[in-house]
């Protein structure tokens, strides 16, 4: 049997809560450790406690975009029966799954491949024996590690760290328990696949919404609110976790419709505000997206989609809230949206989030998808020079000295008014949810009406083309053109190496502006006369008409998903070799 | 030193009906701002939608007028942005009571320090009068011609039992005890709130200037507002009596404020902060 040397997919299944996500995390950062780059991403149901959760984890020595095929292991580790039953026909040839045969017993006929290894390890035993059923998974991680041929070095450092607050003994326990379950799979002779430490490049192991939260305290956000709703509630996490290094003030708050209304006004007082939510939770705010819009106050909303309408599939991936986004809330104002496509976006698109909003002075909308939100896998550290922070027009003290004729609200060239803010003297102004004159009183009047529709509007032209450019890899005369947006461009760009091999010359566009939209630049883009598709996490194809919308142009093929689950390599490259064949 | 008539907003008219119980709880907000000493600059009246929501507009300091019922929560991301400013919020019965009722609950376990006077009124009055939180049992109205089926309710012994640190009760027909009540609720460290009755001239037939005048006692200097107990049976005395209303400070307590517990606000308030060249390298470290 030919090795394989560092190149692994393996997945781990159990109940929910039964720790699962624990064991994928802690086995991607023993690979890193091997300075192997890795890819994580999760399937899990919308329970606390019984459903049937996974963690799919893809190692390589070089840098790589996508997990391939979630659906292709070479090793399963699993804490329950069903995870053996149901994933058996994913392992390719020669795979393994990793059990405790004194838990889980087959039935005769239950498992029908031949060409698989039956690892059975005495996990529970080995851990009760040493201390409790608690350290089963370190047991687990130990036989995953070596059936693989680790090192197990850094699983002891890990223990080390995450236990060290439990004591010598605790750490003992459980390094004892990762040995034994090493030491159990030798029996079971060498495996296809082996990892083999190389020297480790920096890395960051991280996922996008700790990505855009990164982003999010680079850019100067101060006051991030927030109501928990999966998948955005790791970002109420994380900005919680770093509230006094970085001195945010971070608020749980009562609704979501609180936590939006918190960020205008904070908005209004000069601060970088940001709220995160999903679906069901931005239609809640939607209200005070429009205060947000006709008060001209600057603030971030990240919408973490996840499958609806309403509760939807709460845990499940979709790109369906791109129109909602668009159009949210009553009436007509300007707003920012924006979609990142993968972790350095997911850092960077924040910079721009805030930077526009304060530019224009109007709300922005991020659009982050489920898959993009909580898969996490290695990348060069952020740059932090990749965001500079522009905060739009301000007076200062200095510019507000000994004036009286300060208009919140003044009509200017560019749309834009120089803010004065609270606090600040001569400045005096009501932020209004009502419409308005320059000065901020409530007018009725039909010619202002007019004037200050025209004027919020006109502020989007501060926003050029250039900065919304869409993002395009591959061939530059190509025999075909995928557009995509969101997390498909993981899997899109993956997919371009596998068609170049087949001979294909490909485009990729990735759209990650769309209001405003990249008019011009879009027609300039999609004016070839090679076949092209759209792949989109959706039913109705919202991108594709969107751009029909606003261009003219309809790209002719569309192939959509909308299951909850992402995009596979395999799947985009079938699909668009079949659009070239037409 | 800053006067009313500073305060005053003279270019744009007033949309309120002459007579209306707004215009007393305006002046009682001028006035104590210039009681206080306050630099409008440093003054912000937020406001949700309603008659009540158009105060910020009448009155020469910052404001913010934002949606119906949720003057608190635009109230409380202002103060966190800016905890320097001094933060008055209005909000109307419908507003407050009604749709913002949420919000009010919270606000009062949340003390943040400000002040919050509730318009009350007993009457939905921008909408033309229906009936509200507060309208008496069987009131009749345009939503509700056969009477109001439900109790109304008591935002006094609410707000004590949601754990307000500072509960009032006002009436805006006595300009001098509404103006001593604010610049009480402002001194107060933490979320003061106000239940100002306030005659609704037009829609509100029955709690009238007369109504109240004639009900209306302030508690004594031999009143404890620190007890709860005998707070809480003030607190349900106009229900029980039906003619007496006892306004003033009806309960207070000492607690710690929600900025108090802050790290982030205590060298200066978050607008403050330099945020040009915010440094992320011990984020990135965690991640390697």
């Amino acid at each position: 049997m030919e090795q394989i040397v560092n190149s692994l997919r393996i997945k781990f299944s159990g109940s929910a809560g039964t720790g699962v996500a624990v064991l994928g995390s802690s086995f991607a950062k023993c690979l890193q450790r091997h300075g192997l780059k890795v890819y994580s991403t999760n399937d899990y149901p919308s329970l606390i406690k019984g459903g049937h959760n996974t963690v799919f984890l893809r190692a390589e020595a070089t840098d790589f975009f996508s997990h391939y095929d979630y659906n292709e292991i070479d090793v399963l580790i699993t804490l329950n029966k069903e995870g053996a039953l149901f994933h058996e026909k994913e392992l390719t040839p020669g795979g393994a799954i990793v059990y405790d045969g004194d838990k889980i017993k087959f039935n005769e006929g239950e498992l029908t491949r031949k060409d698989i290894k039956l690892v059975s390890v005495p996990l529970s035993a080995i851990a009760t024996k040493n201390g409790g059923i608690i350290m089963l998974n370190t047991v687990a991680l130990g036989a995953g590690m070596g059936l693989l041929g680790m090192d197990l070095d850094p699983l002891y450092k890990i223990i080390d760290h995450v236990f060290s607050k439990k004591g010598d003994a605790v750490i003992a326990q459980n390094k004892t328990c990762a040995k034994e379950g090493y030491d159990a799979v030798a029996s079971f002779g060498d495996f296809k696949v082996k990892i083999q430490a190389i020297p480790v490049e920096e890395r960051m192991l991280i996922n996008g919404n700790d990505g855009a939260c990164v982003g999010a305290i680079r850019s100067g956000v101060k006051l991030i609110a927030e109501y928990p709703m999966s998948p955005s509630s790791s970002i109420l996490h994380f900005m919680a976790a770093h509230e006094r290094e970085y001195k945010l003030v971070v608020k749980h708050t009562e609704d979501e419709i609180a936590a939006m209304n918190f960020i205008v006004g904070a908005g209004a007082t000069g601060v970088r505000a940001l709220t995160a939510t999903s679906g069901g939770g931005f239609s809640l705010m939607v209200e005070a997206l429009g205060l947000a819009g006709i008060s001209e106050t600057p603030c971030v909303v990240i919408n973490a989609q996840r499958c609806g309408p309403s509760t939807g599939l709460p845990t499940y991936t979709e790109q369906a809230d791109l129109r909602f986004a668009l159009h949210a809330s009553q009436g007509e104002f300007p707003r920012i949206v924006l979609a990142p496509g993968d972790l350095n976006d997911c850092f960077e698109v924040m910079g721009k989030a805030f930077n526009f909003a304060e530019r224009v002075q109007t709300p922005c909308v991020v659009l982050i998808d489920k898959f993009l939100a909580e898969t996490a896998y290695t990348i060069k550290p952020f740059d932090q020079k990749k965001i500079i922070v522009n905060r739009g027009k301000f007076y200062s003290d200095e510019d507000m000295a000994g004036r009286t004729d300060y208009k919140r609200h003044e009509f200017t060239e560019d749309g834009v008014s120089p803010r004065a803010i609270y606090g600040q003297p001569n400045g005096l102004h009501v932020a209004s949810s009502y419409e308005h004159d320059e000065t901020g009183w409530t007018s009725e009047d039909a010619e202002m009406r007019i004037k200050q529709i025209e004027k919020r509007a006109n502020k989007m032209k501060n926003i050029s083309e250039e900065e919304l450019a869409p993002q395009v890899y591959g061939n530059e005369n190509p025999d075909v053109t995928i557009v995509c947006w969101g997390s498909t461009k993981l899997i899109a760009r993956e997919a371009l190496f596998h068609l170049q091999e087949k001979g294909l010359k490909v485009k990729i566009i990735n759209y990650w502006a769309f209001s405003p939209f990249p008019v011009e630049t879009t027609k300039k883009l999609l004016s070839g006369k090679e076949p092209k598709i759209i792949f989109e996490g959706n039913s109705e194809g919202q991108l594709r008409y969107y751009i029909r919308e606003k261009t003219g142009l309809l790209i002719e093929n569309a192939y959509l998903r909308f299951d909850g689950r992402p995009f596979t390599v395999p799947e985009i490259v079938s699909e668009t070799m079949k659009v070239v064949k037409k | 030193m800053v006067t009313a008539a500073d305060l005053n907003e003279a270019t744009h008219t007033n949309q309120w009906c002459p007579g209306c119980g707004d215009f007393g709880i305006l002046l009682a907000i001028k006035n104590a701002i210039v009681t206080l000493g306050y630099n409008p600059k440093d003054v912000v009246v937020a406001s949700g939608i309603g008659c009540s929501g158009k105060l910020p507009h009448y009155i020469k300091t910052y404001g913010f007028e934002g949606l119906h019922g949720r003057a608190l929560p635009a109230a409380s991301g202002i103060k966190l942005a800016n905890n320097d400013l001094h933060v008055i919020a209005v909000g109307g019965d419908g507003d407050g009571y009604g749709i913002g009722m949420g919000h009010f609950v919270h606000s009062l376990r949340r003390n943040i320090d400000m002040t919050y006077l509730v318009h009350n009124n007993q009457v939905y009055g921008l909408t033309t009068g229906q009936t509200s939180p507060t309208s008496v049992k069987g009131y009749s109205s345009k939503s509700t011609p056969h009477g109001v089926i439900e109790e109304p309710i008591n935002p006094i012994a609410l707000a004590m039992n949601a754990g307000g640190t500072f509960v009032a009760r006002s009436f805006s027909g006595d300009l001098k005890h509404l103006t001593e009540m604010l610049v009480q609720a402002d001194k107060h460290r933490g979320f003061a709130f106000i239940d100002c009755l306030q005659p609704c001239i037009t829609f509100n037939k029955i709690n009238t200037y007369q109504y109240f005048q004639k009900r209306c006692y302030k508690l004594g200097e031999d009143y404890d507002p620190t007890n709860f107990n005998s707070a809480m049976e003030k607190a349900w005395e106009w229900e029980r009596t039906g003619d007496k209303i006892p306004i003033g400070v009806i309960y207070k307590k000492e607690h710690s404020t929600y900025e108090d517990e802050l790290p982030s606000l205590k060298e200066k308030p978050l607008v403050k902060h330099d945020i040009s060249n915010v440094n992320i390298d011990s984020i990135i470290k965690e991640y390697l």
